[in-house]
């Protein structure tokens, strides 16, 4: 193969070649970050009242002078990187693209250091055009790239930062196209994740604005760190309230597909977002709930929750499956059959989250047992003769109020009969009460 | 939350419900998350992983280009991404086939420009799935604007400096262009669609291939400067009829 001109600056090998793995490493972080930052908050609202009384109040105030003083020179950084970029951006000599994408990786980094990035100093130098001016087509990748980062991490920030990215969002969308290199197409989706996850209004502009369609593509291939990051954005943008965005969403071609695949054969942090996907669309769509019973994603759903001891998986696989199971319950009657081999399935793995130590499983779970125990006078029978039984009584002492609450509902609904036929109340509550009452 | 009396079975699913608000904790601190740059030992290890991975690095063949990829994988990558979405005439790249569709037929097609003169709704809305089309730009800016929330100052084909790269490109494809600058600069109204038409068919189709000394079973095919829509896109139905000339 002929060689290329080389062009006389050498790129970083990090930054273009490193793409995926560079970009699944920052994932990781983030989730790391998110927890980190919630501590501190809680550790900054601490040292505010410790220093409200007398005796620490020396060495809180050094403290938080300490802090102060590095987030203001970050803060005056940040201002004057926002300086040389704007002067990067208008400058046409020679070496121009070099210059343009120093100043933003500068900016970039500036942005990238603390959990607590100087957002508001940058979006008040004036940086959201001149980013927005970087993304324009046909730029380099590492500029759009970088561009991108930037735009990430401030729509990170708070409600108003984030929505300061209004300008960026057309462009942000188009970069996700099937012409954008995998890198840049990532974090495009990155920054619009954050902009889908401050609330709804961004959303529904978003939605307007067809970020919906090229989000969904990028979930359809195997592997990969972008097929996460689009999963995870496709969850927050589809989260509603409204429920157009779930059903836009179960109608893309592939998608369906998709999203059984990866629950059959994703690694657990993929298999993760793609099962918030799912309890998006099974609460707000009729026909997604619909289309899942109909495939085999039932099954699926309890394979992971009998395979996985992940919490981060479980919540959101139990709570589809839950979703499912409440969302469409005539269709659900004929599925769950009672002797089916896939209804003794559900329960068994019902039962392994009421005996899980988490507060969440063992409540949802007694949720779903609720609604299948007001099914037909066959189903309360499996329940009460299945290991669920024993285990419902004895949370109903020891547990705490939240899940004592679900486990009455689901004995309630046991003693009583199903509304249509004439239920047999005196057998049901014989085989419940146990012999020390 | 939906109750029938004795009975009791949940079927209002609302995931911000309170009750979910336990399960919903971890997730929440996930809405928003911040991309933070590598640490150094992080940077180490990936470049450690780069290296282990044996040196099957690509130069990009393209004439000008230069870019120097790590796998054959990563030059794939690039090649979809810069040269197979690049318009021909002017070497602008654009991220969707869509969007380098309508650059192409806004900004290069005659035939385009004759049937806004005639006064057919040509321009398409930008957002995909919408489709549909004004007579002007300005009324397809409004409705990008009023319907799909773009923000007002937004453009996508503003009528921008093409960066000196562009440009030399561009003089170097001299009978293409004279004649590009020349359509460009008529008074449509004062044209006929039969001069028009002859001119086009008078026009050689760009070589924008790659070296024939180089193939790897991808040929920008995209070859031609002044395809008539109706032609281009043959595969995707158009709501107005175009009627080109074949």
């Amino acid at each position: 193969m002929a060689e290329g001109g080389l062009t006389s600056h050498r790129r970083d090998p990090i930054k273009s070649s490193v793409g995926n793995v560079a970009a699944h490493r920052r994932r990781q972080n983030a989730v790391e970050v998110g927890k980190e930052r919630r501590e501190s908050l809680v550790r900054a609202k601490r040292l505010c009242r410790v220093s409200s009384s007398c005796d620490d109040s020396d060495v809180c105030i050094e403290n938080d002078m300490i802090i102060d003083e590095e987030q203001s020179i970050l803060e005056a950084q940040t201002s004057s990187a926002v300086e040389e970029l704007k002067s990067a951006v208008s400058f046409q000599g020679k070496g121009a693209m070099q210059k343009l994408v120093g100043a933003l990786r500068e900016m970039r980094r500036l942005l990238s250091k603390s959990e607590f990035p100087p957002v508001e100093a940058a979006i008040k130098a004036g940086a959201i055009p001149l980013l927005v001016q970087c993304l324009s087509f046909g730029s380099p990748d590492e500029q759009l790239l970088e561009a991108a980062w930037c735009l990430t991490n401030i729509a990170a920030g708070k409600p108003e930062e984030t929505k300061a990215l209004l300008p960026a969002l057309p462009l942000l969308i188009a970069h996700l196209g099937e012409k954008s290199s995998s890198p840049v197409a990532e974090q495009c989706a990155w920054a619009l994740g954050n902009v889908a996850g401050e609330g709804e209004e961004l959303r529904s502009v978003l939605l307007c604005q067809g970020a919906l369609p090229p989000l969904a593509r990028m979930m359809l291939p195997n592997k990969g760190s972008t097929v996460r990051t689009a999963a995870w954005a496709l969850s927050n943008l589809i989260k509603g309230p409204d429920h157009k965005a779930a059903t836009e969403l179960i109608r893309v071609d592939g998608v369906v597909d998709a999203i059984l695949r990866h629950l059959r054969k994703a690694d657990e942090e993929l298999a993760t977002e793609v099962a918030w996907v799912v309890v998006y669309l099974s609460a707000l769509s009729n026909v997604a709930t619909s289309m899942l019973v109909k495939s085999d994603a039932i099954q699926l759903l309890v394979q992971r929750l009998a395979s996985s001891n992940s919490l981060q998986l479980l919540i959101p696989v139990l709570r589809s499956l839950g979703n499912v199971i409440a969302g469409d319950s005539h269709t659900i009657v004929a599925v769950l059959l009672p002797g089916c081999e896939i209804t003794d399935n559900v329960i068994e793995v019902l039962v392994k989250c009421l005996k899980s130590e988490h507060r969440v499983l063992k409540k949802e779970a007694a949720w779903v047992l609720s609604n299948i125990a007001a099914g037909s006078v066959e189903h309360k029978q499996l329940i009460y003769s299945s290991e669920a039984a024993p285990i419902l009584l004895r949370l109903l002492s020891t547990a705490p109020f939240d899940i004592r609450k679900e486990v009455a509902y689901v004995l309630g609904n046991l003693c009583v009969a199903p509304t249509e036929g004439d239920g047999k109340p005196n057998l049901i509550s014989e085989h419940l009460v146990s012999p020390c009452w | 939350m939906g109750f029938r009396t004795g009975n009791r079975f949940v079927d209002f699913l609302d995931p911000e419900s309170p009750f979910f608000s336990s399960g919903n904790i971890e997730r929440e601190l996930l809405a928003k998350q911040v991309a933070l740059d590598l640490s150094e030992e992080e940077k180490h290890t990936l470049q450690n992983l780069v290296d282990e991975g044996g040196s099957r690095e690509v130069f990009c063949p393209i004439v000008g280009c230069g870019a120097h990829l790590i796998s054959l994988e990563h030059f794939e990558d690039h090649y979809n991404g810069r040269h197979t979405a690049s318009c021909s005439v002017c070497s602008r790249v654009y991220p969707t086939s869509l969007l380098l569709s309508i650059h192409v037929s806004e900004a290069h097609d005659s035939f385009f420009k004759a049937k806004v003169a005639r006064g057919y709704a040509m321009y398409e809305c930008l957002v995909e799935g919408c489709g549909l089309k004004f007579k002007n730009y300005k009324g397809r800016q409004q409705h990008l604007v009023d319907k799909h929330k773009f923000p007002s100052s937004f453009e996508f084909f503003k009528k921008a400096h093409l960066s000196k790269k562009a440009r030399q490109k561009q003089q170097r494809k001299q009978s293409i262009h004279r004649i590009e600058e020349t359509s460009s600069k008529m008074d449509i109204e004062g044209e006929t669609i039969d001069g028009l038409v002859s001119a086009v068919s008078k026009l050689s189709t760009s070589d924008a291939s790659p070296p024939s000394s180089i193939s790897f079973g991808r040929r920008n095919t995209r070859g031609l400067a002044f395809v008539p829509r109706a032609v281009q896109r043959e595969k995707k139905a158009d709501s107005v009829p175009t009627g080109a000339k074949q």
